[in-house]
């Protein structure tokens, strides 16, 4: 008995959602706003859930069946040749437990928006989008093949540019349309990776003649086994040198859509969505979709290592995995310290938080990459959330201070005229009194995020430093080292972002009137929270060896390692016929002390220096500067922390991520390479190609040709003079003329 | 005196050069008609005239066709003649000539 069968329900449900709220939707809403808000609202958020329960359904299949994976055959796709591609669906234990976050959190954020987009005037139509995305994430989830997968990992990224430009008409005082330029930035960086995607899957079908997951990987540990090579015609290549091909240009499109160095520009940017768009799409499920091929793919990945293939020096391509992810957390984390706008620090945070799963993934740890990827979609949901209440308390204060018929218009309703940010961290300040439950909230989030005892995010943080520092390798120390400062900068920027909203004085009149939000809002922040608390759970590990190999010997393991049980049905170590066994690099299963030791001191050392030391004594208003970019050194001597240490870290930290803030990513990156170098030069070309290539060349060609027709039709109309008598003599002359011819050709 | 061949080939390029000139230089949509005509008729004659010389009914049976086609268009020439007489109340081929390019 299972419930195999109803998986493609799971794609029925948003998909009706959508064609209800993109058909008839609006019409609801406009004849009758709240009545039609309701049914908009609330049948999007009922198919959510309703993919929900079908993704449970999965998972007590699973259960059920022993944990086998399931292919359900829907229908023949593609049959060309022997291009051969089905419309499957693959259910193991990897993909239901995507499906299982995708609609959870999704169904919690659904619910969540229709407080928080309530008195839009495109009600429906985010709606419509959002469960459009949910449809086109499940296809990239559910799908047996990568050709599948691309086509969710292309839905979702066009649902992406949608929510991204909701507020496509919103103007910056410059009078850009920038929510509209973010939405094409996330859009064209996209693009990038999505060309790497398809070249790596025009190389897997040459090489492996099928592009369903099963098939593909049999096939790559087969001929691995047997040490085929490659032909490409011309040249061949030995199947470790296509792998690493392969998997290099996976890591890119990786880095396209989980926003990893150099692609992750238009993350920060994204966040001009509204705030249920950066929760689901930007922090929980959509920028996940790179961990998740890279976990899927995952035997591809391993056999590069185990092939000692190079791409320069001693680097394999799981290692460039593993460098760039830890790369990008440590940047993205930097740079978070530069930030004020509340949603952008999350946004780095977020980047910061995928470079640690892609860095988990690069490691062979994909168990650990799938714990943060799930503990993160929790808390960082849960924030983004949170953040959204701010926002919307402190616009509701913003409103009530100035309660002259602001009636109607969307929340994030900028007006022109006025200079009031209500994400400016700096206009905020003690907030607690004001909202309590999104600060308990928020605080959890907080503490989850950074890494704090006994919170999801300690236990999966954890699995994934621990397991850098367990494995002896040079890339395994490097990741390690950049992961931890990392943690430590995450720890840092939340503490600072606490300390700026919740704690201290209202710096804005706006922030001392701002209240609560509605149950509807704060019902879904509340479970995200207990997820967050809770998330641990997953993949509790043992407290010591002795346990471990107790429980190993006794087959009973508990509720521990729950998530390593479940995942080593899709991820595990595979036999090869002739060269023995490939083990994953081993992930430890019981806590490591010191390194959790040392990782849970920092972040605590991180916030306390943040919440008492930097950002302590004095509100810090819209005029003042940052401490990190003031603070003289000698303040620091004050405090009763390590002062060597500290006047030592924090003024480095203050000119390194104002350094990395605002010079290499803010000038350099985003506005000289890719602002001056890519798009002044891409524009440039366009209009080189439009008012020279085009209008002198492709026109002057099209419209020469028909100049041309048109003097040669002037001189031979001349003939047509309309007398009958002569067209006879031409006639006659043409008879005479052949006469003659033939006349003269006979004899 | 024999009437040879040579007399009927005589009598058909006469008759045939009058029907040319005919259409080339009246003015007249109906007198060109009968120009053609006798264009056609000094076919047929020319035919009917080698059929005998050779002892051939092939010839003889080709006018017939010739006939029968002549008898087509000349009822659709006609049509169109008084058609245009109707619409112009001329049938002077030198003002109907609205098709010119």
């Amino acid at each position: 008995m299972n419930a195999f069968g109803l998986i493609p329900l799971i794609l029925v449900f948003p998909a009706i959602g959508f064609l209800f709220n993109a058909l008839v939707g609006r019409r609801f809403v406009e004849t009758n706003r709240s009545v039609g808000e309701k049914w908009s609202g609330w049948v999007a958020s009922l198919m959510a859930l309703s993919a929900f329960v079908i993704a449970l359904l999965q998972l007590f299949s699973l259960v059920a069946n022993h944990y086998h994976a399931e292919v359900v055959t829907l229908f023949d796709w593609i049959r060309v040749g022997n291009f051969h591609v089905p419309w499957a669906f693959q259910i193991d234990t990897l993909s239901v437990t995507m499906m299982l976050v995708v609609t959870g959190v999704g169904s919690l954020i659904h619910i969540y928006a229709i407080g928080y987009m309530h008195g839009d005037k495109d009600f429906s139509r985010f709606f419509a989008y959002l469960n459009l995305f949910l449809f086109f994430m499940l296809i990239l989830v559910t799908g047996n093949n990568y050709l599948m997968l691309f086509v969710g990992w292309e839905g979702v990224g066009l649902c992406s540019f949608l929510l991204i430009g909701f507020w496509f008409d919103r103007t910056d005082a410059k009078g850009e349309a920038m929510n509209a330029n973010a939405a094409r930035k996330a859009f064209v960086a996209n693009r990038v990776g999505d060309l790497a995607m398809i070249l790596a899957m025009c190389l897997t079908f040459w090489t492996f003649g099928s592009l369903n997951f099963e098939p593909v990987f049999e096939s790559a540990v087969e001929m691995f086994a047997h040490g085929e090579m490659v032909e490409f015609g011309l040249f061949s290549a030995t199947l470790g040198q296509v792998l690493t091909a392969i998997t290099a240009l996976f890591l890119m499109g990786a880095a396209g859509k989980s926003a990893q160095i150099p692609l992750y520009i238009w993350l920060p940017d994204a966040m001009a969505g509204p705030t249920p768009v950066s929760a689901l799409i930007h922090a929980a499920t959509m920028v996940t979709s790179g961990i998740y091929l890279i976990v899927r793919s995952n035997v591809l990945f391993e056999l590069v290592r185990a092939s000692d293939t190079f791409i320069i020096g001693s680097l394999t391509s799981p290692d460039l995995v593993a460098y760039i992810g830890a790369a990008t957390a440590l940047l993205a984390g930097l740079i978070a310290f530069t930030q004020f706008d509340i949603k952008k620090v999350l946004a780095y945070s977020t980047v910061s938080q995928l470079g640690f799963m892609i860095a988990a993934a690069g490691m062979g740890a994909y168990v650990a990459a799938m714990f943060h990827l799930v503990t993160h979609a929790f808390f960082k949901a849960l924030l983004f959330l949170s953040s959204g209440s701010v926002i919307h308390g402190m616009e509701h204060g913003h409103h009530e201070l100035h309660a002259h018929g602001h009636g109607g218009g969307g929340h994030d309703d900028h007006h022109a005229d006025d200079h009031f940010d209500p994400q400016d961290m700096r206009t905020m300040g003690g907030l607690r009194h004001k909202m309590p439950i999104t600060f308990a909230v928020y605080m959890i989030g907080t503490l989850a995020l950074a890494g704090i005892f006994p919170l999801a995010g300690f236990w999966s943080k954890d699995e994934i430093l621990a397991h850098a520092s367990t494995n002896s390798g040079v890339s395994f120390t490097v990741v390690n080292i950049m992961l931890t400062l990392a943690a430590f900068c995450t720890a840092f920027y939340m503490g600072r972002q606490i300390k700026m909203v919740f704690f201290g004085e209202p710096r804005h009149d706006a922030a001392a009137h701002a209240h609560e939000s509605a149950p509807l809002m704060t019902t879904p922040l509340i479970i995200l929270a207990i997820l967050s608390v809770l998330g641990g759970l997953l993949n509790f590990p043992f407290f010591s060896e002795a346990a471990y190999k107790a429980a190993s010997a006794a087959h009973d393991y508990g509720i521990n390692l729950a998530l390593e049980h479940w995942l080593e049905h899709s991820i595990a170590a595979f036999e090869l016929t002739a060269a023995g066994v490939i083990k994953l690099p081993k992930t430890p299963t019981w806590v490591q002390y010191n390194v959790a030791g040392i990782s849970t001191a920092l972040a605590v050392i991180a916030l306390l220096a943040a919440v008492f030391g930097v950002y302590g004594s004095r509100p810090r208003t819209a005029h003042e500067r940052d401490p990190l970019q003031s603070t003289p050194i000698w303040w620091f001597a004050i405090l009763p922390i390590n002062t060597l240490v500290m006047s030592g870290i924090i003024p480095l930290f203050n000119r390194l991520a104002d350094w990395l803030g605002h010079k290499l990513d803010g000038a350099f990156w985003h506005d000289f390479f890719h602002e001056r170098l890519i798009r002044d030069n891409f524009v440039g070309f366009a209009k080189f190609s439009a008012d020279v290539l085009d209008q002198l060349g492709v026109d002057g060609l099209v419209n020469g040709s028909a100049r041309v027709t048109r003097r040669f039709a002037d001189l031979i109309r001349t003939t047509q003079t309309g007398n009958v008598s002569g067209y006879a003599l031409g006639v006659f002359i043409g008879v005479i003329t052949l006469v003659v011819y033939f006349f003269l050709q006979t004899n | 005196m024999e009437v040879t061949i040579e007399w009927y080939i005589a009598l058909s390029t006469i008759l045939f050069t009058l029907g040319a000139l005919g259409v080339l230089l009246r003015r007249n949509a109906i007198v060109i008609f009968m120009s053609i005509e006798l264009m056609l008729n000094s076919a047929n004659l020319l035919l009917v005239a080698f059929a005998r010389q050779f002892g051939d009914l092939d010839g003889q049976v080709m006018v017939f066709f010739v006939m029968t086609v002549a008898a087509a268009e000349v009822a659709v020439g006609l049509a169109l003649i008084v058609a245009i007489f109707r619409s112009r109340r001329s049938i002077n081929i030198d003002e109907v000539n609205t098709l010119k390019g």
